[in-house]
């Protein structure tokens, strides 16, 4: 388990990661999403110890993260790049080396982890010989190399064909189903919905919602969809009612409380016939429009 | 991934924390494979390897050539019309012989001035010494005539004729000429090691010069290549970034040595091999001498090309902001062509001029042994120096993305 506690990064005048705190569970994927600019890479730089941080620290099971620690970790920085004029496998079993891997492991698992790529035959290829697309599953590949302990990724999916991205997704799960805590920062809110069991959302350096997808949903509003017959116009009217919207038939409300569900409910019985009347289960995309708007 | 990886790891895959110099066994410690993939590199690099070849080609040429030249001898033949040509020619001949003993002169009689000259015309014979009526001495040669050949025999000439006109005053010319020898000599060394030792400063200044921009370059490259591709921040975040520092220095200066070694190796075969080595034997202190050297100056240059890389942001910025490390390459280059006396003197104690300097000073005349250990004494301190200024430097300005850095902003950054 991973935690960041009270980050703090200032660039100048600029506070770019002001007093963030959260958690990246073992076994877990947690997304880091926020816009442009919200801090997220400041952030991953600071855990990597790539930048200082000017407060707040990063602790690994509960005690203050080593270096011996982050050269364990897998990292992708946000600008890719690798050794453009160097063959892929030679680079691989540099990166591999570097992380304290023997050459013949390092070699084993390079070509392994390009097999999964569809890069199998490649190995001797310069790796700007290569598409971007391919490019970027080399680096993937440099991130996974050393089985690292930790998952830091910066934009992973950015720039991969589905295919790549079903690749890539495996080979996360397998890390995680090893116990291995994933941070991945995304724009990709689908990519989010489908893979993260948990959510950090930054906006503008500051923390607005962090926790399991399952706690982010119990704490945000919670909605019904209504839909009767011949009008639901009459919605405006109920008491414990927030309305949402309503277009004709179909209504989507905020409810106080059960109780406030279950009269609603009879109301609407007496006033005609109810098609449907649900809990809607926000996505965690919605979430996070929700808490950066 | 694959099913072998839970066995050596704890669930986490963590290594032990508290000691991040402790390895795996079968790994090696990050400078060394920083050290290894730099040599690798460079020479799986064609262009580097093609031009190794072709420097030692032109190299071992060179030296062939010389040889070539020096004990090539010559043969001149003469067009003579009387007998006092020939006696002439007869004393060249003899000069020639004993000199170097592979030039020689033979003197073919002609029955006329005007047969002689078609013979030169024709190119049967190499000049013309003819006598004119009013006892002008004339040597014609067809389009030139060589200096070696008009030299030796003009002082046979003139020791002919004083001779003649000797005898003719009832003396002889070596009476004539008693008492008027002048014999030259050096107080150090002597004219041949003089200019052996001047060509071979010639070489050490250009081989340094050479290396320092070949092999400096290319710690700078490959550093900058690191940072505008940001493979620097998966590095640093695998090892000490003073590890990758030390091993792109190590690498390098290794590269440059064993280049400099091949290069030299090659020159003394060849010259041992052309029997020209008689003379090489008082070079070779000084060539020892100058590899030391070379190693201590490289590694100063080493530091600053990857300060230099570091605060670059593109190759391109490179130019630009590499003019100080020029100003000293050439420095070094000029004080091993031009500098002498007093000057060279003071050039042998200055860290990375001394790399040239200092061997040129023990070449031309006897150096008590202290005067270049106290100059590597220098030499090292200012590399210590200068590797621990350019970690600092390097560490700091090497994470930083954006335009090219200036020492002063680099030393205020936070990492």
């Amino acid at each position: 388990m991973l935690q960041v506690r009270n980050l703090t990064r200032r660039f100048g005048e600029n506070t770019a990661v002001d007093n963030v705190s959260f958690t990246i569970p073992s076994g877990k994927m947690t997304g880091f999403v926020g816009a442009n600019g919200a801090g997220k890479t400041t952030t991953m730089r600071m855990i990597m110890g790539v930048l200082t941080a000017h407060a707040g620290d990063v602790l690994v099971d509960g005690r203050p993260i080593t270096a011996a620690d982050r050269a364990t970790f897998g990292y992708m920085p946000e600008e890719r790049g690798l050794y453009p004029k160097q063959p892929i496998l030679d680079q691989l079993i540099y990166l591999g080396q570097l992380h304290r891997m023997t050459a013949s492991d390092a070699r084993a698992q390079a070509e392994e982890l390009l097999e999964r790529f569809q890069l199998g035959g490649r190995g001797k290829d310069k790796l700007e010989s290569l598409s971007l697309g391919n490019q970027q599953r080399v680096q993937i590949a440099a991130s996974l190399l050393h089985r690292p302990s930790v998952l830091i990724l910066d934009e992973p999916f950015s720039g991969l064909d589905p295919v790549a991205v079903d690749s890539m997704v495996e080979l996360l799960r397998d890390r995680t189903d090893q116990g291995v805590p994933v941070l991945f920062s995304s724009h990709q809110l689908d990519l989010v919905d489908r893979l993260c069991d948990n959510l950090v959302v930054l906006q503008q350096g500051r923390l607005v919602a962090s926790g399991s997808g399952d706690d982010l949903r119990a704490k945000a509003p919670r909605r019904h969809r209504l839909s009767v017959s011949p009008d639901a116009g009459w919605v405006r009217e109920e008491k414990g009612v927030t309305v949402i919207d309503v277009a004709g038939q179909e209504a989507v409300l905020e409810l106080e409380n059960d109780d406030a569900a279950q009269h609603l409910l009879a109301a609407a019985m007496a006033r005609g016939s109810v098609q449907e009347f649900s809990r809607i289960r926000p996505s965690l995309s919605e979430i996070y429009r929700e808490v950066s708007q | 991934m694959s099913g072998t990886q839970t066995s050596v790891r704890d669930p986490h895959g963590r290594a032990p924390s508290s000691s991040p110099v402790s390895l795996p066994p079968g790994t090696q410690p990050p400078w060394l494979i920083v050290t290894l993939r730099e040599v690798l590199v460079k020479a799986k690099d064609r262009g580097f390897a093609i031009s190794t070849m072709i420097t030692l080609v032109l190299i071992v040429a060179g030296v062939v050539f010389n040889a070539f030249m020096a004990n090539r001898g010559e043969d001149f033949t003469v067009m003579v019309t009387s007998d006092a040509g020939q006696a002439v020619i007869q004393l060249a001949d003899e000069a020639g012989r004993a000199d170097d003993g592979n030039v020689t002169f033979t003197a073919v009689t002609a029955d006329d001035d005007d047969g002689a000259l078609e013979q030169v015309r024709t190119e049967d014979a190499d000049a013309a010494l003819l006598q004119e009526s009013d006892g002008i001495w004339t040597l014609t040669g067809k389009n030139e005539v060589s200096t070696g050949l008009a030299q030796q025999v003009g002082e046979s000439l003139d020791a002919y004729v004083l001779d003649q006109n000797a005898a003719a005053a009832g003396t002889t010319g070596e009476d004539l000429l008693a008492g008027s020898e002048l014999e030259e000599s050096l107080l150090e060394g002597s004219a041949e090691n003089q200019l052996l030792a001047t060509i071979a400063g010639f070489i050490f200044s250009f081989l340094f010069y050479m290396a320092s921009i070949i092999f400096g370059m290319a710690i700078a490259n490959s550093v900058v290549e690191e940072k505008q591709n940001r493979v620097v921040e998966i590095l640093a975040t695998a090892i000490p970034i003073r590890q990758l520092l030390y091993g792109k220095v190590l690498g390098n200066t290794i590269l440059a040595m064993v280049q400099l070694a091949l290069y030299g190796g090659a020159a003394l075969l060849a010259l041992n091999l052309t029997d020209t080595a008689d003379l090489v034997g008082s070079i070779i202190p000084a060539s020892g001498w100058f590899m030391v050297f070379f190693l201590f100056g490289f590694l100063i240059l080493a530091a600053i090309w990857a300060v230099l890389g570091s605060l670059a942001s593109r190759p391109e910025d490179l130019t630009s902001n590499s003019a100080p490390v020029m100003a000293l390459i050439f420095a070094a280059l000029f004080a091993g062509l031009f500098a002498s006396g007093q000057l060279l003197v003071v050039a042998s104690y200055v860290p990375v001029v001394s790399s040239v300097a200092m061997p040129i000073r023990m070449l031309n005349s006897p150096v008590a042994l202290w005067e270049p250990l106290l100059s590597l004494v220098i030499a090292l301190a200012a590399a210590v120096a200068l590797l621990h200024l350019g970690e600092k430097i390097y560490r700091r300005a090497v994470m930083q993305s954006g335009g090219a850095l200036t020492l002063r902003k680099a030393l205020k950054l936070e990492q």
